[in-house]
């Protein structure tokens, strides 16, 4: 029998504050910790074959996969399946993982039921987690005692995607609907369903959506539907991007820009009218997660089904391709 | 006449002087008188006043020449007269002048004597100086001579004084005169040196003697001994017929034991081994044989043999290795020279002597239970010092079946039986240089098809350890001693390794004849949990380059983890117009590895795990151990089993009308990844879960 590790999927990554650190979680509960000034500033004569390797892998105590990552000031926050984990970043410095610095539960509905993590968003002011979670609901929790603030009830499958803009969230999940929220009430004012318009929808791969974005006028989202970019307030559809790939699972906005990725061999940067700018080549053939950063350095961290990660700083081309092995 | 004139003058003068003497004493005597007179008269006289009554004469006689010449001018009668008394005068002057002169010659005369007499004694002295002289030298040389005298006894290496004191007895050391005299000292430890040595001396003689009388008695026995083989013999030949009666089989196996005898060290251990093992398991299991020519190796036997005492008497460090060369190139020398072979065939023969097996060869026979065996026929290359294996396998029924005949295959079933041994290329790493020093351009690979392979095992089992040899840089050309030790484990591990893996072949080979007629036979204790709609409905082996040339399996290429060494087989399975090929590559240490899925999906487009994570999960639920929770053997058919299930899983969570949902599933999709469920739950009627 082979290794599971060769077929390691990476379903998040997370920058540290400080930039120095990048943290992938994988399927098998895995979290791999690479130093970037390691990777991309290296010491010449302490360089070893193994520099691109993680700096620590560590195994969470339940082994269940990490579905999401999300990093505060403080802390190192690890969605897996019916808890939140949050670690001080100072321990992942350390070769062995210790207890986590606290933890949420959240009870799944039934006995033979889990309930994923799928994704966790935290608001600029660090106050309020929200978590996408696999029993369809979004859970609010405040950071400070972890208390539960507010949850959010309107999908009808599972969350995929969660993120927001200071006043507004917005959600995308399986069962194809991308829900806008008022953090301030619990019921959501508008939605979109983008497998209901002709020019969006893809039968033969799903109705689901994979990833939904806000920007300050814009919302962008696909999944089995096509990537496409909507008007914030008159919820029309403005451009349809036209790309070859069998499902989208990332998509954000970034400098005028549109990063989208999913099950193709490129991860996309496009400008709102629907051209490609940049074609990156992927190593992952369904890319999961891509982080993106300015500061300190720029980088671009890409993974998905695969062993390895792509890694560029000049979010032009592929720089480095770090094994998480 | 002159001298008479001078004598008659001193006569004359003489009588004049001494008258009254020489008037008295006879004519002869008074010359011998008057010199005898004049000699003491001169000594007598000094000759100072001579001289200077002789200069005051000449003075005078010279004032009486002047006188006269004056007197001449006046020439008177009177001066006449002075003249005449004059003369007179001058004449008288001139007597005591002769006088003189006779003194004087007298005088030198002595004095020439006395001088000469001088002469004589000084010279005489200085003889004798120069006698006593080398007369001292000669005693010096005589003094330094002695001096320098060593005696014998200096040579001779004496008992420590300590000792001396301690052993000798006291009448031969005597201590009060030893300790003070260091000459009798040495005496009496020289004395001590010579009573010992005479007594070793006996001693010596003794000892000689008597092992004069062992070899004697040493020959005598072995006399008795050589007596006693044609009375063995005889009994032998009696005992024949009554063995033949009560069938024994003591003979044949005296013959083996004869034949073992002369097989080469490390087939004799493998030999010995696998005999032992024969024994202990009991001839179902393993059996053990020597074949070959026995007179031919009993030849090459004694050439050995003879060789080798050659090298000995030689006392040189050529090796085995050397002496053969050595050997076989004088032989192509006579060659040359007698007969006139042509180029080729005289490297045939290079080539045939080089690659010569020891002409006996053990044939070892493993069994399975259900009557499939492998005869393995191991030969020792004499030259190359390598064990090389040939293989025949038997087979109890026949097989039906093309890719099921294949795996068992003698070819691949010994194919790494131990990691990375597949017997392509020599153990022992001075064959390359054997070979060309031999002239053998091509490499040993080129010549497995012709003498067999050459696996480590099989060096192993015959106690030959080449990995020790390589890490031991400066013994590689050293002649490689068979190590007992190892043998004896390698032929135990070995034994229990190939019935292993004949076993496993034989399950593997029925499995594949199920798996080409179609049928998935579920192994024990895997029963089939729900209805599969899919079907296989082919099976075929594959070739290395149709199985590489996928671009599904590029991946499992790339990451080394299958190589052309494996067995490749294609399934297809199909369900309505889906259509999933899976290339199979089982390794040939099935079923301790599990047989690896590389995965293509044709519905819908073409699908693989490179371009889709649903093709990419049903892969990693089978290629590996990820939640082993079913701990049952890892069966090809268990597998497959899996893999239908999987695909049905697949198919019906799609969503399409053409695949109707009729599993238990608690979620079809779960996660950002979109998982299909693919683990049974035994709950109630069975679920599928994610896991």
């Amino acid at each position: 029998m082979l290794d599971k590790i060769i077929y390691n999927t990476v379903l998040s990554q997370t920058l540290s504050p400080c930039g120095k650190y990048l943290v992938a979680g994988n399927i098998y509960g895995q979290l791999a910790v690479f130093d970037l000034d390691n990777i991309f500033n290296p010491v010449i004569e302490l360089l070893t074959s193994d520099y691109n390797k993680p700096k620590h892998i560590h195994t969470l105590e339940s082994g269940s996969q990490v579905c999401s990552l999300v990093s505060t000031k403080k802390f190192l926050v690890v969605g897996t399946v019916n808890q939140i984990l949050g670690w001080d970043w100072k321990s992942l410095g350390h070769s062995k993982l210790g207890k986590p610095a606290w933890n949420i539960t959240i009870r799944p509905r039934s006995l033979f039921e889990n309930c994923d993590i799928n994704s966790l968003w935290c608001s600029e002011d660090e106050e309020k987690i929200y978590a996408g979670c696999g029993d369809n609901k979004i859970y609010v929790h405040n950071l400070e005692d972890g208390r539960l603030v507010n949850s959010y009830e309107g999908h009808s499958d599972f969350v995929h995607c969660v993120h927001g803009n200071g006043k507004q969230i917005i959600s995308s999940g399986e069962d194809g609907l991308v829900l806008l929220w008022d953090t301030r009430t619990k019921k959501s004012h508008n939605k979109i369903e983008p497998h209901r318009n002709s020019k969006v929808q893809r039968h033969d791969i799903g109705k689901w959506v994979g990833a939904a974005a806000l920007g300050n006028d814009w919302i962008i989202c696909g999944g089995g539907p096509r990537l496409s970019l909507w008007h914030l307030r008159s919820l029309d559809v403005v451009t349809v991007f036209d790309l070859p790939d069998n499902g989208i699972h990332v998509a954000f906005f970034h400098d005028d820009c549109v990063f989208a990725g999913g099950v193709s061999k490129h991860l996309y940067q496009l400008s709102y009218s629907g051209d490609i700018r940049v074609e990156l080549p992927v190593s992952a053939t369904t890319v999961y997660s891509a982080v993106l950063r300015t500061n300190p350095r720029k980088v671009l961290s890409i993974a998905g089904s695969s062993p390895e990660i792509d890694l560029c700083t000049t979010f032009n081309y592929r720089d480095q391709v770090l094994h998480f092995r | 006449m002159g001298k008479d004139e001078v004598s008659t003058k001193k006569r004359r003068k003489i009588n004049t002087t001494t008258s009254i003497d020489a008037s008295k004493l006879a004519p002869a005597d008074v010359y011998k008188r008057v010199v005898e007179f004049e000699e003491s008269e001169a000594q007598i006289r000094s000759a100072e006043k001579d001289a200077a009554l002789f200069k005051k004469i000449c003075h005078d006689v010279r004032q009486i020449f002047s006188d006269v010449a004056d007197l001449k001018v006046k020439g008177t009668d009177e001066a006449n007269e002075k003249i005449n008394a004059k003369r007179i005068e001058a004449s008288l002057l001139l007597v005591a002048l002769k006088k003189l002169n006779r003194l004087e010659k007298v005088r030198t005369r002595a004095g020439r004597d006395a001088l000469h007499k001088e002469k004589q004694r000084v010279d005489s002295t200085h003889l004798l100086l120069q006698n006593l002289l080398y007369e001292a030298d000669h005693l010096d040389k005589e003094v330094t001579k002695c001096l320098q005298f060593k005696s014998k006894d200096e040579e001779i290496e004496l008992v420590p004084l300590k000792d001396f004191y301690r052993d000798a007895p006291s009448e031969i050391s005597r201590p009060e005169v030893t300790k003070a005299d260091e000459h009798q000292l040495q005496l009496a430890r020289l004395e001590w040196e010579l009573r010992q040595r005479r007594e070793l001396a006996g001693v010596c003689s003794e000892l000689v003697s008597s092992k004069e009388r062992v070899a004697a008695a040493i020959a005598a026995a072995r006399s008795r001994l050589d007596a006693l083989a044609p009375h063995l013999r005889d009994v032998l030949k009696a005992t024949k017929p009554l063995q033949e009666c009560l069938a024994l089989r003591l003979d044949e196996k005296r013959d083996e034991a004869q034949a073992a005898a002369l097989l080469p060290p490390p087939l004799f251990l493998l030999y010995a081994n696998a005999g032992a093992y024969s024994d202990a398991l009991g001839a179902k299991n393993v059996t053990v044989a020597i074949a070959g020519d026995e007179d031919e190796a009993r030849r090459l036997d004694q050439l050995t043999n003879e060789e080798s005492e050659v090298v000995v008497s030689n006392d040189s460090d050529s090796d085995q290795d050397n002496n053969d060369e050595d050997h076989r190139d004088s032989k192509k020398k006579r060659h040359h020279r007698t007969v006139k072979v042509s180029k080729e065939e005289r490297a045939e023969a290079k080539k045939k002597e080089v690659l010569k097996t020891h002409p006996l060869n053990v044939h070892v026979t493993v069994k399975n239970s259900d009557e499939t065996s492998v005869d393995l026929i191991f030969s020792y290359m004499i030259h190359l010092k390598i064990v090389v294996v040939k293989f025949i396998m038997n087979v109890s029924k026949p097989i039906i079946g093309v890719s099921a005949a294949d795996v068992l295959n003698g070819d691949c079933i010994l194919n790494e039986l131990y990691v990375g041994d597949t017997g392509t290329d020599s153990p022992h790493p001075a064959t390359a240089y054997l070979l060309s020093t031999a002239g053998i351009s091509e490499h040993f690979s080129h010549f497995i098809s012709e003498i067999g392979r050459p696996f480590i095992w099989a060096q192993r089992m015959c106690g030959l350890d080449f990995m020790a040899v390589v890490s031991d840089k400066q013994k590689t050309n050293k002649n490689i001693q068979p190590c007992q030790s190892l043998s004896v484990a390698s032929v135990e591990n070995f034994i229990f390794t190939l019935k292993k893996r004949l076993k496993a072949r034989v399950e593997l080979m029925k499995e594949l004849q199920d798996l080409e007629s179609g049928k998935i036979l579920p192994s024990k204790g895997m029963p089939c949990p729900v209805k599969l709609s899919g079907s296989l409905t082919q099976w075929q082996s594959i070739t290395w380059n149709e199985y590489s040339q996928a671009p599904s399996t590029l991946f499992l290429i790339s990451e080394g983890l299958v190589t052309d060494v494996f067995m490749l087989y294609r399934a297809i399975i199909t369900r309505q117009s889906a259509k999933l090929v899976a290339l199979v590559a089982v390794s040939s240490d099935y079923p301790k590895k599990a047989p690896l899925f590389s995965l293509t999906l044709h519905w819908n487009g073409t699908h693989n795990s490179l371009t889709n994570d649903d093709i990419r999960d049903i892969e990693r639920v089978i290629n590996t151990d990820w939640h082993a929770s079913d701990k049952g053997r890892c069966s090809l058919s268990s597998q497959i089993m899996k893999l239908l299930t999987c695909l049905d899983i697949l198919l019906e969570t799609m969503g399409s009308p053409e695949f109707p949902p009729d599993k238990v599933m608690l979620q079809s999709v779960r996660g950002r990844n979109r998982m299909k469920p693919y683990k049974f739950l035994k709950q109630g009627a069975g679920a599928f879960v994610h896991y």
